[in-house]
């Protein structure tokens, strides 16, 4: 017999993919597409009442303020939503990063307050039996670095004990890190009270406050370290000679902004003025027109044409004016805290104030000073992940390890150093999230973080990793990312609705993806 | 049998596997030559697999030895066994369906630029070898960023030998490779064996209970029943009766159709 079919090769089944098909079936197109619609809606629905626009991005979700808090949140998930998704795509899950936040913080927040110490308890005989503690090593004042250092040891050392745990025993990480999120919480909560404790207190309190504003920290020439808002609160003589003490072309700079500023103020107030004044004449021009009395309404219409009002006049540049603009403009002295909690694009936004005139709120001062520190830091950590998944032998190891781990484990790839590692990283994740909040706010707070464990897992579903491991992309988390954070601003902004409406929408967002995932992996799995 | 005058790639001395009070092998020797296809045939449980997971590293032998090129090993885990060139297809393959065919090739041995975890992947020379390596033993693949799971089981059986020799194998054991197979399917993966035996310098161990395609390709034969060998010979030495008998685990087939017609 011949073999008639010799034509046609086995590889022949594979239908080369067109550009566009080859487009759909990327596994982050669903999620992009979602990702758009949310930004039109934020886009359009904040146009403000009465106006029009077909630019979305004439409405106030996507001015200055707007993208600064928008990304805030966006990037403070999407730094989480990294490590749970590449947990996921090696799959296992963490519960506890949420708890790993709070913990973090508190931790971090204490180590600055209160300083770091080693104690050895002992019992001692001495009038009776009770605990004494022996003190081994004692720091205070304690930098921003050596802090989440510190932190970091006690972070990634529960996250290294968690996935060793989930591979020597083969428990579900579901259950091992749902111990990780009561453990932490209750150990951040127990110790935060410990600590907080008074003697006229019977119980502390769960927060951790009056930690100074590292960040803000400066240096003055002439008067030392000190807070930029202390600073700024210098008697007016100190901060004569400061300005006095300016190099002229500083000082020529400094002048020009501000009187830029000045007017700008004085310009908007007369403006709102002006408003003020006219709104009333129409109403009344509109109950006129309404009435039919034409007579009325031309005389008010010809007022309203020659309202005039006296233009408020600019403030005058002073001293101290330029004393406080220049203390504005001094880098910080502990760029550790200012990294995690400071801003960043500082110059780019103070360009779009002055001369683009852009980041203007309606008061005519600059509305935005910058993008929190967490977007750079969310930016660089996605890179970084992007690279060590896409491009590396690590990301082969983590993909292989989610998508068949006996294969792995047959090809001699160490499956569990994959896993315990990933769990180290979540952690880190956790932590580096604290300590944007922390430096950021300057407070800590045992309740922080609550429920950001499934925030991040949804991110990463939203984003395509499917949740049985060894599928998803990096590019996915950061649309996951973007998805989650940016939903709730859409729906705030949506008139005459209940607000809560985001949480259905997620809801609904979560169990499509969950099943487009599902559907795209049994399609690669040749099971569809 | 010249063959016999040179030394075997792979010989196994009474090999004893016992799971405590269980004797899963009870003193097995076989012989591999190079360039050779050696049926290993047997009925469930005739201790096929005790002695291809001994072979590759898996578990040590309670007694007896392995030698590799006249030389006496022994390997304390799967890694040892495969850089001393045995290299095993599994039925499962070892293959990752949600990945490319690169990936998969290189699992665990990826090419990068410096020797590190995070070593970037040389993915262009990757894809290359990838390819050019099954084109090797018959299958030319379209696309080499394909995702395995895409494939047909002939060619992923492919894409595993090829793996398997490309990382030095000299003795590939292949594990049931046409037991889950289709018809064609499975004379593709036997085109490949024999492509492979065409090699010249690689011994084949095929496990197998189709006797059809051990008689289609194999130039030796070993039949273990309850751990023991009970027959072995060159394909000239036996007749077909004699291969089912032996199959059969030693029973009389005759009797087996006596019985079966009644």
């Amino acid at each position: 017999m011949k073999n008639s079919a010799t034509t046609r090769q086995e590889s022949d089944r594979l239908e080369t993919k067109s550009w566009l098909n080859a487009v759909l079936a990327r596994p982050e197109i669903g999620p992009i597409g979602v990702m758009l619609l949310l930004f039109g809606m934020l886009g359009y629905f904040s146009i403000p009442a009465g106006e029009f626009s077909l630019n979305p991005f004439a409405g106030e979700g996507f001015n200055a303020l707007g993208i600064r808090n928008n990304l805030r949140v966006i990037s403070q998930l999407g730094i989480i939503a990294l490590g749970a998704g590449l947990l996921i795509i090696a799959g296992e899950f963490d519960l506890s990063i949420g708890s790993m936040i709070g913990f973090a913080g508190a931790c971090m927040a204490m180590i600055l307050r209160w300083g770091f110490a080693i104690v050895i308890p002992y019992l001692s005989f001495d009038g009776g039996m009770h605990i004494e503690f022996f003190t081994l090593v004692h720091i205070t004042d304690v930098s921003a670095l050596t802090a989440i250092g510190i932190t970091m040891c006690f972070t990634l050392f529960f996250g290294w004990l968690q996935g060793y745990i989930v591979v020597k025993s083969g428990l579900p990480s579901f259950i091992v890190t749902l111990g990780g999120l009561f453990f932490l919480r209750g150990l951040t909560e127990v110790s935060l009270r410990a600590f907080n404790h008074r003697p006229d207190q019977t119980k502390g309190a769960t927060t951790v406050t009056e930690i100074p504003d590292i960040k803000n920290i400066i240096e003055v020439p002439g008067y030392g370290e000190m807070e930029r808002e202390a600073a700024k609160a210098l008697p007016e003589a100190d901060l004569t000679a400061i300005a006095n003490s300016l190099p002229a072309d500083t000082i020529a700079a400094i002048t020009e902004r501000l009187e830029y500023t000045y007017n700008r103020v004085a310009e908007a107030k007369t403006d709102i003025l002006i408003a003020k004044g006219v709104k009333p004449m129409e109403r009344a021009l509109e109950n006129a027109l309404a009435s039919g009395n034409d007579y009325m309404a031309n005389i008010i219409q010809d007022k309203i044409a020659n309202f005039k009002i006296e233009p408020v006049v600019a403030k005058t540049v002073t001293d101290t004016d330029i004393a406080r603009v220049y203390l504005d403009s001094i880098t910080t002295a502990r760029p550790v805290a200012n990294f995690f909690g400071g801003d960043i694009l500082e110059p780019v936004f103070d360009w779009l104030y002055f001369p683009v005139d852009w980041n203007t709120n309606n008061f005519g001062n600059q509305f935005a000073p910058g993008l929190y520190s967490c977007v750079m830091i969310w930016v660089l950590l996605s890179i970084l992940c992007y690279i060590v998944l896409s491009k590396t032998q690590a990301g082969n190891w983590i993909y292989s390890t989610g998508g068949n781990l006996n294969a792995a484990k047959a090809n001699g790839v160490p499956t569990n150093k994959v896993k315990i590692s990933l769990f180290i990283f979540s952690a880190f994740c956790a932590t580096i999230f604290a300590a944007c909040q922390v430096f950021e706010v300057n407070t800590a707070d045992a309740a922080k973080g609550n429920l950001k464990e499934l925030e991040a897992i949804a991110a990463a579903v939203i984003g395509g990793i499917v949740m049985t491991g060894g599928f998803g992309t990096i590019m996915g988390i950061i649309v996951g990312a973007f998805i989650f954070g940016i939903a709730k601003e859409a729906f705030f902004y949506i008139p005459g609705i209940d607000g809560s409406f985001y949480r259905v929408f997620l809801g609904l967002v979560i169990v499509a993806s969950a099943l487009l995932n599902e559907n795209i992996r049994k399609r690669i799995m040749g099971t569809l | 049998m010249s063959a016999a005058a040179t030394t075997p790639l792979i010989e196994t001395r009474s090999l004893v596997k016992k799971f405590g009070s269980f004797t899963a092998l009870n003193g097995v020797s076989l012989r591999v030559y190079s360039g050779e296809v050696h049926a290993l045939l047997g009925d469930n449980g005739a201790g096929k697999s005790t002695l291809i997971k001994i072979l590759s590293g898996v578990f040590p032998p309670t007694s007896g030895e392995i030698t590799v090129e006249g030389k006496v090993v022994s390997f304390a885990s799967p890694r040892n066994a495969t850089d001393a060139g045995i290299g095993t297809v599994y039925q499962d393959l070892a293959l990752n369906p949600l990945t490319s065919v690169t990936r998969n090739f290189f699992l665990g041995r990826e090419l990068t630029r410096f020797k590190s975890p995070f070593g970037l992947l040389k993915m262009n020379e990757m894809h290359e070898i990838a390819m050019q390596e099954m084109k090797k033993i018959g299958i030319t693949i379209s696309d080499p960023e394909q995702a395995v799971g895409t494939m047909s089981g002939g060619q992923r059986q492919t894409l595993a030998i090829a793996r398997a020799i490309y990382f030095g194998a000299k003795v590939l054991i292949l594990d049931e490779p046409t037991s889950a197979l289709g018809q064609k399917q499975q004379m593709e993966v036997l085109k490949t064996i024999r492509r492979v035996q065409q090699l010249g310098n690689i011994a084949i161990i095929l496990i197998t209970h189709n006797e059809i395609h051990a008689r289609l390709i194999a130039d030796r034969f070993t039949f273990l029943s309850l751990g023991e060998v009970i027959g072995e010979g060159t394909a000239k030495d036996l007749e077909g009766d004699d291969i089912k008998r032996l199959m059969a685990g030693g029973a009389k087939i005759g009797d087996l159709a006596k019985e079966l017609a009644v």
